[in-house]
């Protein structure tokens, strides 16, 4: 039995370390776009490899302990929990390497706009899926349902984003195929945001299926 | 000896139900899927309509079929091929959620498309959706059957959507520079296309579900028989 808490332990380690290197892809990918710095881009596409080798591990990880372990209950959300967000971390990974792709294509050419905003709506994201792992770990529903009002915070953020460069594509067809570049990172951004909001929703999820089974065992217990 | 072979059967039973329950939401999916490129190319509103309608219903089945697989994870605790058919009758469940939403994407722009005169005809997307579609139906198809062949074959059609998507954005990208007035048409587009992609990527995710599936129940049977 203590075993399995360890293994869990091990298994909560290896998804921060996982959500910890997403969160630098996430950072280091729009860093790159605004300072159109190639070579810190092209870290975050080596990256993937490691992210998602992280993947295949959890999901590995988890199979293994439903399989020796056979858990029930609350143990057996959480690895179903675990198997969910590392596919969101995954594709979060995803999504960060394709901002790092555009923002290589980015540097190439002249700016069309100061990013303001941009890195506005990063950091959001960035201490969103902070705040949904940290919810995961302690199984703390009300931390988990901090991280939802943000979400819609990124949408306006991104529909901001949106208007301003159709704005600007409109005046000048010249730049549209950098404007488009820009209006997928925000799309991006607030996908990954979307992202942290499954994490969170998950937490939440799991903590209310922890109470309504404590009710159904309590008279065994 | 005898309820062990009751606990089997009914364990064979429950996995044929959740089986049954992914193969409904497959079907659900798929057809928005159809009903969400048919609104975009055929102008269909009552199409898109029904898209959002059955968003709804493909929600509360995800829901549904994760509960089922939970339980049946609690009750059955099931092994080895068993097991990797729940956990990944969990990863398809999602991967179908997702293709859903994107229909919803899809028959979103479709309404916008709807009141505007067409700037291009829609042969690429046409394309597009016709080899997507394929490749969902081929996904779920192998996932029924456990087809490895089949499902190497989803794999091997994610290419060829994504360089048709490249060759209708750069197309798309030259109606905006010549004229700034089908910007917004445009923009629709090449969301279309991308949600078209991504619904390629998810049969793809299901398709290698199935490959690992397919191929852990080999190793299997290979240890089994060393035994």
């Amino acid at each position: 039995m203590r075993h399995f808490a360890v293994e869990l332990e091990e298994l909560n380690q290896a998804l921060l370390e996982m959500g910890a290197l997403v969160e630098s892809s996430i950072h280091c990918s729009v860093q790159a776009l605004v300072d159109r710095d190639e070579r810190m881009a092209r870290r975050v596409i080596e990256d993937e490899r490691r992210i998602n080798q992280m993947e295949l591990d959890v999901d590995a990880r988890v199979t293994r302990l439903l399989a020796l372990n056979q858990p029930v209950a609350r143990d057996l959300r959480l690895l179903i929990m675990a198997l969910k967000i590392n596919t969101d971390l995954e594709r979060m990974g995803d999504l960060a390497v394709n901002v790092a792709e555009r923002a290589i294509s980015l540097s190439k050419v002249p700016p069309v706009k100061p990013l303001i905003d941009t890195p506005r709506m990063a950091s959001l994201v960035e201490d969103m899926l902070h705040r949904s792992l940290d919810a995961f770990v302690k199984r703390d529903a009300t931390l988990a349902a901090q991280v939802l009002p943000a979400d819609d915070e990124v949408d306006s953020l991104r529909d901001k984003i949106y208007s301003e460069l159709l704005e600007v594509m409109q005046l000048n067809p010249v730049v549209v195929p950098s404007a488009i570049h820009l209006m997928f990172v925000a799309r991006n951004l607030e996908r990954i945001a979307d992202h942290t909001t499954n994490i969170a929703e998950d937490v939440i999820f799991l903590v209310r299926g922890v109470d309504v089974r404590h009710h159904a065992t309590e008279n065994k217990v | 000896m005898q309820s062990g072979a009751k606990i089997m059967r009914h364990f064979e039973q429950e996995l044929e139900e959740l089986k049954g329950k992914l193969l409904e939401m497959s079907a659900l999916v798929e057809a928005a899927v159809q009903r969400s490129v048919a609104a975009v190319a055929q102008k269909d509103r009552s199409a898109a309509d029904q898209v959002f309608r059955d968003e709804a219903r493909i929600n509360a089945l995800e829901m549904e079929i994760d509960e089922f697989a939970i339980n049946l994870l609690a009750t059955q605790q099931p092994l080895a091929a068993d097991l990797r058919l729940v956990v990944a009758a969990l990863k398809i469940n999602t991967d179908l959620e997702r293709m859903g939403d994107l229909s919803v994407t899809i028959a979103e722009r479709a309404i916008s498309l709807l009141s505007e005169p067409v700037i291009k005809p829609m042969v690429d997307i046409r394309h597009m959706s016709a080899l997507v579609e394929s490749m969902v139906r081929k996904s779920l198809d192998a996932f029924v059957a456990n087809d490895a062949d089949m499902a190497r074959s989803v794999l091997a059609s994610d290419d060829a959507v994504d360089s048709l998507r490249t060759a209708s954005y750069h197309e798309l990208i030259s109606y905006m520079e010549k004229d700034p007035q089908n910007i917004p048409q445009a923009l629709d587009l090449i969301g279309i296309t991308r949600s078209l992609e991504r619904i390629a990527d998810h049969s793809t995710n299901i398709a290698e579900d199935v490959l690992f599936l397919v191929k852990g129940i080999d190793v299997r049977h290979h240890a089994e028989a060393r035994q």
